[in-house]
């Protein structure tokens, strides 16, 4: 049977319009160019000096060219669309075609985008920062894109057509809309973006990376955060002997080769020899740690509150903290005291060096980000304040000075987020870290690299879905910064 | 200089100028229908409180609105050219010769990486194409002028080496290497201390006249406005409300607005009994918020439904005043010589026992002279020497001096957050000197407590007013649960006269008064007995203080607080005080009731101090002192006497003492002592600084008999 096409019965009537969107645009980008090139400007606003002060904007050429590459892209994206709506209501995968089909297999994620957007955007003027964000195109534009891929990574076994590791022999490096010779009943007949040189399906090992990746990568990230404030903050308040040891290290782990520590991590006499594993004991314990200080400093003054949310924190923080570092399968542990009743939950190893390695490479940074925002925050009245009536440091530092820094901390997790999805890419690419047979994304790209001149469709699915989700995460950002700037 | 075509008729013409800055959601009108001239050689004083428009209207005239301002009607004439119509190039030209602009912080208009001398030879080599040599001449002679001490020093040296008052002088020749027509200085003194404010205002008013320059000064201050410009224009909420000479406006206001703001200020010629500060109800409405018909009107005494709120209001000129006119519908109709209601007059609560004692406290810094590598030499910073003194129960204690004259560092030990070096404090007969905070018992660290200075940081920006009065309760340990802490927070707000429905606010939705008050609450909230208020209405505006000011007095008569109130402004000093300390690089200088400090004979420090002070009152005449130079570093004070590198009285000591020896404190009556070497019958023939006109005064009293008589 031949693949099905990209665009089903639609494309006869959209596939021109979308060639002449592209063309425009070109067109217009091109004519701009010669025409800044000549030295002509945008028109500027001029005030109508009438009494109700209205403003107009004369045109140039210029902003008929820039109008011109607006409505290109706004034609190619509504034919996009209406190429996703098609598919959804067609229930024949020939009608629909590729681009059709993907979109209907998105429904899930299609109808909790909606149904996420018009709740927040009803709601904006209550929710805080994030309801700022909806007066930002740019930021909405990036939750959009982030938020598509989170909830990808939530409905993957909805959206998903295959497993991620499922084989079909005969499906290798077949083009995207091939169909599956004899599938059973009640399978999906298609590969709908081709099979990769194992014959397994890329559409669905692209889904079940969103969600390999979206679990890592905030996670670690967050304990990146956790680390970097745990030490900034007192490096940047108290200053001192203190702040020029820590920073000293900091500099220095920011110096080491990143790719050199990730090949170290790995090496089996390394690994072996635990240092993974005692790693992973100094960078899990700070968790623990921030809290305890955290509630503690609160609540000193009421002893009956602060007992209880201490046990409440160290009870889980342990149980957490010894399930993560014990695993009772590995001999080679160096902790396995702890019971195997209590060991809730194992990580594998090679995740274990992912986490070490990605707080290990941002902390670093974040520690440096604290310190500064700490360093201008602590020379304000209301820290002093703080400070005559008899607040202990910790609680200054945690409860005054942290809360006031979360804007610039928020925009750097994003961006960080991104980062650290890059990093899980590159870290795949070399082959290291998690599992090889993964459908994380960076892995993916790996494998497909070698046949990339014959079958360019492999590796391509997952680095578009790379390329949006950082794409988002710094739009996502910017759109933050720009608006936690307003207030 | 410039060959500039002659011309006659004002400099500066602006025509129902508004302008809009352009946001995303909304026009915010700043500036609306204002008009004003400027007449050669004439000093334009343009006063109000911040956010009313003032910085708009003079970037207006220089046409540096940024990004999204916009001159939305009106006119400026700079001698008879359209400003509106110039392109970019001639404005550019114009701006750095014949327009120049200085601004409140010097650093923002230096180059930081560039000599003085460079900078300032700069200026007539771009617009006038002068050789090297002559722009150095120029350069020497402008620096000259500005009072520098050793110009061709100055001119060899970085921005930074100078001291904040020397960069403000250099500013100000570097707008002068121009010879513009048109200063405009936007508060250009307000990071200054008063005596160098003082003596930088004498050399704008001298360059005025030296050079024939006109003026544009901006200012919130009236007392500055009265010193150095011949008219003034009032501003209220983004438009003029009254324009007029000096004296007309002063003396013969016609707009609510400015009699309300006259109200509300001290004036260190009388004293709190004879002219109590009243302060304007209400809040100055924001931009987008301005009610319809007068935008003072919710805040006006005269304010009457139906007319006021129903039209706009256009400026009105006044019969038989020079150019003076008025934005207000009645002012033909309202008695403008009726005196002020009085506040009932509130008995002052007797001074009770002393309940801080501080006896010869010493305060050093060690800091390390080559910071780059620690150890090696360490330098002595003297931030307090041997400071003596006692505060009462119930007693307001002012302390008085410049920046760096170690009023913070006397507040610090007080809080424990340092520790003294030598001498006792003691807080109810116990040593407190040298247990720091951390080991202070409860009761001891809620019994003093602090008011700070700038309103924008004294409160966390993301906790809610509750949560914050909360906390301090709850680390004071203060009642046993959530409910009890939370009525008492909402009895602190009562206190401060704020509404209940504040406690769930943030800080951000609240005013500066508003937030100064959150923070007297949470100064008050574990029973403060002293309270250290360091500057706390300096950063507010005029008509706020007086209203923050009384609250402050208020509490603290109920409470019968020792309030020991920081500050530099001695007019509000007078006011509040019943005591008063005068502070100069770590020293007391002087120490006596506020009447014995307030009156000859005076420390000489605390004489300038006075004379700088200015005062927006048309019958006080002021004895002009001018202090030469900077306040020397506390690194590296002068031997002898602290004062004796400003002191004018230094000639009168015999044999050099002044040089050599620290002079004792002395008693000159009961209560007064001063740090000097004058001869008693020296001290005796000095003159009071501040004198009410014997003529105005006379006039002044016999109306307010005249009325006393008629009611
Ligand atoms: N760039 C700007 N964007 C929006 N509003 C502005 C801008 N600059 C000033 N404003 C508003 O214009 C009003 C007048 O401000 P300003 O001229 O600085 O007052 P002043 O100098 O009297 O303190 C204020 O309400 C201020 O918030
Ligand atoms: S117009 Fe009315 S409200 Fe406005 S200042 Fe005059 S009397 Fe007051
Ligand atoms: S001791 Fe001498 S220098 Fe010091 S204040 Fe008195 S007269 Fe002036
Ligand atoms: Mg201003």
């Amino acid at each position: 049977m031949d693949p099905m096409s990209w665009t089903g019965t639609l494309g006869p009537i959209l596939n021109p319009l979308i060639v002449a969107s592209i063309a425009v645009f070109f067109l217009a980008f091109l004519t701009q160019a010669v025409m800044i090139f000549a030295g002509m400007r945008p028109g500027e606003v001029v005030i109508t000096p009438d009494q109700n002060h209205g403003i107009s904007i004369p045109r140039s050429p210029v902003d008929y060219t820039l109008m011109a590459m607006k409505y290109a892209i706004l034609v190619f994206l509504a034919c996009i669309v209406l190429f996703f709506i098609a598919g959804v209501f067609q229930s024949d995968l020939t009608d629909q075609g590729v681009v059709g089909a993907v979109g209907a297999r998105f429904l899930p994620v299609w109808i909790a985008l909606i149904i996420t957007f018009t709740v927040s955007i009803r709601f904006k003027r209550v929710l805080g920062l994030y309801g700022k964000l909806f007066d930002s195109p740019i930021g909405m534009v990036g939750f959009f894109l982030v938020m598509f891929w989170v909830f990808t990574a939530i409905f993957a076994g909805l959206v998903a057509t295959h497993g991620p590791i499922d084989v079909i022999s005969q499906m290798r490096n077949e083009v995207p809309g091939a169909f599956i010779p004899n599938s059973n009943e009640g399978d999906f007949p298609a590969y709908l973006l081709g099979g990769d040189n194992l014959g397994r399906d890329v559409f669905s090992r692209m889904v079940h990376g969103a969600r390999e990746v979206l679990q890592i990568a905030p996670a670690a990230t967050l304990f990146a955060f956790m680390i970097g404030i745990t030490l900034g903050l007192p490096a940047g308040y108290f200053g001192g002997k203190m702040d020029t040891v820590i920073t000293f290290i900091a500099n220095l782990v920011l110096a080491f080769p990143v790719i050199l520590l990730f090949y170290l991590l790995v090496t089996p006499e390394i690994v072996l020899a635990g240092v993974p594993q005692y790693m992973s004991m100094v960078l899990f314990i700070f968790p623990i740690i921030f809290f305890v200080v955290l509630f503690n400093s609160r609540y000193h003054t009421q002893p009956t509150k602060r007992a209880i949310l201490l046990a409440v924190v160290l009870v889980t923080g342990a149980l957490c903290y010894f399930s993560l570092i014990s695993d009772r399968g590995d001999s080679d542990s160096p902790l396995r005291f702890w019971p195997e009743v209590l060991d809730i939950f194992d990580i594998p190893g090679n995740l274990l060096i992912v986490f070490v390695s990605v707080v290990f490479v941002n902390s670093p940074t974040v520690f440096r980000i604290v310190r500064g925002i700490v360093l201008d925050i602590k020379t304000r009245d209301y820290v002093a304040a703080g400070q005559t009536r008899g607040e202990g440091p910790w609680y200054i530092m945690l409860w005054e000075i942290l809360p006031n820094a979360r804007g610039p901390l928020i925009v750097d997790f994003c961006l960080r987020i991104g980062y650290t999805t890059i990093l899980l890419g590159t870290l795949g690419f070399f082959g290291l870290g998690v599992d090889p047979e993964s459908a994380n994304w960076g892995s993916t790209i790996n494998e497909g690299r070698r046949l990339l001149t014959i079958y360019p469709h492999p590796p391509l699915a997952p680095a578009l879905a790379l390329m949006t989700l950082v794409l988002g995460l710094n739009l996502l950002a910017d759109g933050l910064r720009e608006e936690s700037l307003k207030d | 200089m410039a060959n500039r075509e002659p011309h006659d008729g004002p400099i500066l013409e602006i025509d129902n100028l508004s302008i809009s800055f352009f946001t995303r959601m909304r026009e915010i009108p700043a500036v609306m229908d204002f008009s004003c001239t400027v007449q050669p050689g004439e000093a334009m004083g343009l006063v109000g409180e911040s956010g009313c428009g003032k910085s708009t209207v003079a970037l207006g005239v220089m046409r540096d609105l940024g990004v999204n301002g916009r001159i939305v009607g009106g006119s400026i004439t700079f001698r008879g050219r359209n400003l509106n119509a110039m392109t970019d190039e001639v404005l550019r030209e114009l701006r750095g010769s014949e327009i120049a602009m200085i601004y409140q912080e010097p650093m923002a208009s230096l180059n930081p990486a560039m000599k003085v001398g460079k900078q300032l030879m700069e200026v007539p080599m771009i617009h006038e194409k002068i050789s090297a040599r002559e722009a150095f001449e120029r350069a020497l002679e402008v620096v000259t002028d500005v009072r520098l001490p050793d110009p061709k020093r100055m001119l060899d040296s970085f921005p930074h080496q100078l001291s904040g008052g020397q960069q403000q002088r250099i500013v100000i020749a570097m707008a002068l290497m121009a010879n513009p027509s048109l200063l405009i200085l936007d508060e250009p003194t307000t990071a200054l201390d008063v005596t160098v404010e003082a003596a930088v205002v004498e050399l704008v008013k001298d360059l005025g006249k030296k050079y024939g320059t006109s003026m544009l000064f901006i200012s919130h201050n009236l007392g500055l406005v009265l010193e150095t410009c011949d008219r003034i224009c009032v501003m209220y909420s983004g438009e003029a409300v009254e324009t007029g000479s000096i004296k007309d406006v002063f003396n013969k206001m016609r707009h609510p607005y400015t009699q309300a703001l006259f109200r509300s200020i001290p004036l260190p010629g009388a004293d709190k009994n004879a002219r109590p500060l009243i302060a304007i109800p209400g809040n100055f409405p924001l931009p987008h918020e301005r009610p319809p018909g007068c935008n003072f009107g919710p805040r006006c005494d005269y304010f009457k439904t139906g007319l006021c709120d129903a039209q706009d209001i256009p400026m009105a000129a006044i019969k038989g005043h020079d150019r003076h006119s008025s934005r207000c519908l009645r002012f033909t109709e309202i008695d403008w010589l009726a005196p002020r209601a009085l506040p009932s007059g509130k008995a002052k609560g007797s001074v009770g026992n002393p309940v801080l004692k501080v006896d010869n406290l010493k305060k050093y810094y060690e800091v390390a002279a080559n910071s780059m590598f620690g150890g090696g030499d360490t330098k002595v910073v003297k931030a307090n020497e041997t400071l003596s003194f006692e505060a009462h129960e119930a007693e307001t204690l002012a302390i008085v001096g410049e920046s760096g004259c170690g009023k913070s560092t006397l507040a610090k030990v007080l809080m424990g957050l340092e520790t003294a070096t030598d001498g006792q404090v003691f807080l109810d007969n116990r040593n407190i000197e040298a247990t720091r905070i951390e080991d202070r018992d409860t009761s001891t660290v809620s019994s003093i407590q602090m008011v700070f200075q700038n309103p924008f940081d004294t409160l966390n920006p993301s906790m809610t007013v509750g949560r914050q009065i909360i906390r301090a309760l709850e680390i004071f340990r203060y009642g046993n649960s959530e409910a009890e802490r939370r009525s008492r927070m909402l009895e602190l707000l009562d206190l401060v006269k704020l509404p209940r429905a504040f406690a769930d606010r943030m800080p951000r939705q609240l005013s500066g008064g508003q937030k100064q008050r959150v923070g007297i609450a949470r100064a008050f909230a574990g029973g403060a007995r002293i309270v250290v208020a360091d500057e706390p209405v300096s950063a507010l505006d005029v008509s706020v203080q007086a209203a923050v000011t009384d609250l402050l007095m208020e509490i603290q008569r109920n409470e019968k607080t020792t309030l020991l109130f920081i500050s530099h402004d001695l007019s509000i000093v007078r006011y509040l005080s019943d005591r008063v300390m005068v502070m100069y690089l770590g020293h007391v200088v002087e120490l006596g009731d506020t009447d014995q400090v307030f009156s000859p004979p005076y420390h000489p420090y605390t004489e300038a101090l006075l004379s700088a002070v200015p005062i927006a009152d048309t019958s006080v005449e002021k004895q002009h002192i001018v202090l030469e130079g900077d306040i020397p570093s506390a690194m590296n004070p002068p031997p002898g006497c602290p004062f004796q590198t400003r002191c004018r009285w230094k000639s009168e000591v015999p044999e050099n003492l002044c040089e050599t020896r620290i002079p004792p404190m002395r008693r000159l009556a009961d209560g007064h002592e001063i740090k000097c070497h004058l001869a008693d019958d020296i001290l005796m023939r000095m003159a009071p600084v501040i004198k009410i006109s014997a003529e105005l005064h006379n006039s002044l009293s016999v109306r307010r008999q005249v009325r006393s008589r008629a009611t």
